[in-house]
């Protein structure tokens, strides 16, 4: 095997130190596969734990909105049962009059958690400030 | 005080700590950006989709439902009868008086058991209380 040819001291180093490049774009790899599923991850905040029920229905009647989830697919706008499909022709004008938006959920039992956060969305995308959620 | 200029023919006699720095700060990185799933469980969860986007950098105590019915308080299994003691520990924690508890319920679960859940949160003492999305990136219609 030939050995190396012992470089002259005088003689200058040439090639481009890969290292920094190399460790830079490794981290920048590493920082998108972990933070991609957590970029795509959020939550909506539910209205405080103790206004749950009773606070909820203190907020006046005039000031809040009554949202039902049912289980045959429709929805409970102020007693008023529309299909999903009309949720935001329906719940759209009541919070832009509304000057609270507080918006009280209840949900049926059988209905999907993935249904129920739909309809939360999109009363928050409608501009509902808050969301209460009663219990039983 | 101005460094000595180095004259052609000197040899470089000082460490070069580039390379260290930059391993040193790859490992932090990680360290930094992998510190909080390692408090998720590792559970399989569908999350629903939605637009909404609140508290998502925010340190918070997950409740982990998963699509075939498992429980986790943050990375910890926990039973149905265990879950509210589980989550008043975590509640206890120096520093995590007023934290953010976070749902994560599988998109097809039936919402009585969330609600369970979300009770069996307010139960131990959860002060703010959210449930856990996926990023919806399609526009609206």
């Amino acid at each position: 095997m030939a050995r190396f040819k012992r470089r002259p001291a005088t003689e200058g180093i040439f090639e481009p130190n890969m290292t920094p490049l190399i460790d830079v774009s490794l981290v920048l790899v590493v920082i998108l596969m972990v933070a991609t599923p957590l970029a795509f991850q959020s939550s909506i905040l539910l209205k405080s734990a103790g206004a749950e029920g009773r606070q909820a229905r203190s907020v006046e009647r005039s000031a809040r909105i009554d949202l039902g989830v049912l289980a045959d697919g429709n929805v409970r706008v102020n007693r008023m049962t529309v299909p999903r499909a009309a949720l935001a022709a329906t719940l759209g004008p009541l919070l832009q009059a509304s000057g609270a938006r507080v918006v009280v959920v209840r949900c049926e039992d059988g209905v999907p958690h993935g249904d129920f956060v739909g309809v939360i969305d999109e009363a928050k995308t409608l501009g509902a400030a808050e969301i209460a959620v009663v219990g039983r | 005080m101005r460094p000595r200029p180095q004259r052609p023919d000197e040899l470089i006699t000082r460490i070069n700590v580039t390379p260290i720095i930059d391993v040193a700060l790859v490992l932090v990185t990680i360290l930094l950006v992998t510190a909080p799933m390692l408090s998720i469980a590792d559970l399989p969860v569908n999350l629903p989709k939605a637009h909404t986007r609140e508290a998502e950098d925010e340190r918070n105590v997950s409740i982990t439902r998963a699509s075939n019915g498992d429980l986790a308080v943050d990375d910890h299994a926990v039973s149905l009868a265990g879950l509210r003691a589980a989550i008043r520990v975590r509640l206890e924690a120096p520093g995590n008086d007023n934290v953010l508890v976070v749902v994560r319920a599988d998109a097809s679960t039936p919402y009585a058991e969330v609600r369970d859940l979300l009770a069996a949160a307010r139960g131990a003492g959860a002060k703010r209380l959210a449930v856990a999305t996926r990023q919806d990136t399609e526009e609206h219609p």
